[in-house]
């Protein structure tokens, strides 16, 4: 019984071992450096597997890209004048890659300064590090994930894709999606728009240096947790889900709506230095203290 | 009388002030008092936007005649041209832009009386009772699950999944506007809800991922 136990466990090692084998022989890894120039956009549409984008240097950028099939082609090109960098995946003629054929994984280095636009499908997108004046993201259902990025103008859009974002600061950050969560930690910005029809909101930060913040949802609960030192104006109104708020407000003389105990308040806490406005239809709104 | 009944004859209700018997329901029945009031605030409205002029005869004929082609004005039912034949005429000329803002008008109300569709007591609702069920696709809906259908099968179900809870945002964030026209609030929760179905309709069409 023993040595029959003993048989099968190798014989699966050594099926796991050859399907390991023939899957990595499948894997095709390039390596391209691309010039661009001062100001230029990175474009990227790939539907499915996954885009990395992080900071590099000089004025190259570099694209790790990783197929796992043949029947995919990845067309990588510059503009002349340098200041468009191309790079998408697509099926090759007479071919129909199945959706694990068409994964596509992408590490790309981006240059200081230069901005971002990437389109997925399935893919998850990744920023972390990035300098450019723009960086606009959309998947359908890939998540969406933008780290350590300031002065940027972050634009995202997803159709039912959680989207992350983390040490945002300086520019615009403006997030559509449908089904999609939105966490937000330690974003901060003179212009931060959130609009989800299903998903949860999530913010925790300070709202340090002002701005506006709107956080709107349907039927999402929105989460917003604040440091006791926080300065903002603040307007929280759910139709039909509860409300709740830790902070002591001083009422304000005029509201853009007439606030109900349980399902709205308004008021402002120190001196008002942001606008703060949580809107949702049936999810709970809970605005508390770190 | 029931309500549909009462909204068949709304137009000549708007003029009259209606029977003893239509009177009764609108004193029974709060969703046709608001609609009433409703469209006695557009009236109002309306006559702001021209508080030096009226039209000529011509003009109401032309309306009384188009209602009663189209069967808005049940036979029998001729007050509305009867008030409306015995304004009197007025010397005063008519401006380009008058013209212009009492066909608008016209067209508003016109329109809001063909396209209405009654809403009896039994299947009335609030923002306050939200739809708890996702709504319909619409025709143009299934378009866009059309041009999707060759997506992955989790691709297509997150639009078709999307696609019904931004019905539902439109159709609740609509009520609270139509409850409460004077609500910022709600007037941005509409706009943001369209604003999500047409990105959902963009990123549906505009993008070529293979």
């Amino acid at each position: 019984m023993q040595k029959l136990t003993l048989k099968a466990g190798i014989g699966m090692m050594v099926a796991l071992g050859t399907a390991g084998s023939l899957a990595l022989a499948n894997d095709m890894r390039s390596e391209t450096r691309l010039d661009i120039a001062p100001g230029g956009t990175i474009n990227v549409l790939n539907s499915a597997g996954s885009v990395s984008l992080h900071s590099g240097s000089g004025h190259q950028v570099l694209v790790v890209a990783t197929s796992h099939s043949i029947k995919i082609e990845i067309d990588q090109d510059t503009t002349p004048d340098k200041k468009r960098v191309e790079i998408l995946t697509h099926a090759k003629p007479e071919q129909k890659p199945t959706t694990e054929e068409a994964r596509v994984d992408f590490e790309i280095a981006v240059p200081a300064g230069i901005s971002v636009i990437v389109n997925t499908a399935t893919a998850p997108i990744t920023v972390d590090g990035l300098s450019g004046e723009m960086i606009s993201l959309s998947a359908d259902t890939g998540q969406i994930s933008v780290h350590n990025v300031s002065k940027a103008h972050v634009h995202i859009r997803s159709v039912a894709a959680p989207v992350t974002l983390s040490a945002i600061s300086g520019g615009h950050v403006e997030i559509t999606t449908a089904g999609g969560a939105v966490q937000l930690t330690n974003v901060s910005g003179p212009l931060v728009n959130v609009g989800t029809a299903g998903g949860n909101i999530t913010f925790q930060g300070d709202l340090s240096g002002g701005g506006a913040y709107t956080l709107t949802t349907h039927s999402g609960a929105i989460d917003v947790t604040l440091p006791e030192t926080a300065s903002f104006d603040l307007s929280a109104r759910s139709v039909s889900g509860a409300v709740q708020n830790d902070f002591p407000l001083q009422q304000k003389a005029h509201t853009s709506f007439v606030a109900k105990p349980g399902s709205s308040f308004t008021g402002t806490s120190l001196s008002g230095s942001c606008s703060v406005e949580l809107q949702s239809f049936s999810g709970r709104i809970r605005v508390k203290k770190q | 009388m029931n309500c549909h009944k009462f909204q068949e004859v709304l137009p000549y209700i708007i003029e009259t002030g209606g029977d003893a018997e239509e009177e009764g329901h609108l004193q029974t029945c709060p969703h046709c008092a608001e609609l009433v009031q409703d469209l006695k605030y557009i009236a109002t409205q309306a006559k702001l936007l021209l508080p030096m002029h009226d039209p000529s005869p011509r003009v109401w004929t032309g309306i009384a005649q188009a209602l009663h082609h189209q069967g808005t004005i049940p036979e029998g039912r001729t007050s509305l041209r009867g008030q409306i034949m015995s304004f009197p005429s007025q010397a005063k000329s008519w401006t380009p832009m008058g013209w212009a803002l009492v066909a608008v008008f016209l067209m508003v109300f016109s329109l809001l009386l063909i396209n209405y569709r009654p809403h009896l007591p039994e299947s009335q609702s609030s923002a306050q009772n939200m739809s708890a069920q996702p709504v319909a696709l619409e025709s143009d809906d299934q378009q866009l699950m059309a041009r999707v259908s060759q997506r992955a099968p989790d691709v297509r179900q997150a639009y078709e999944d999307s696609l019904r809870e931004v019905n539902t945002y439109i159709t609740d964030a609509q009520q609270a506007v139509d409850q409460d026209p004077e609500d910022a609030v709600a007037r941005e929760q509409l706009l943001d809800a369209y604003q999500q179905k047409e990105m959902l309709y963009e990123m549906a069409t505009a993008r070529t991922l293979p």
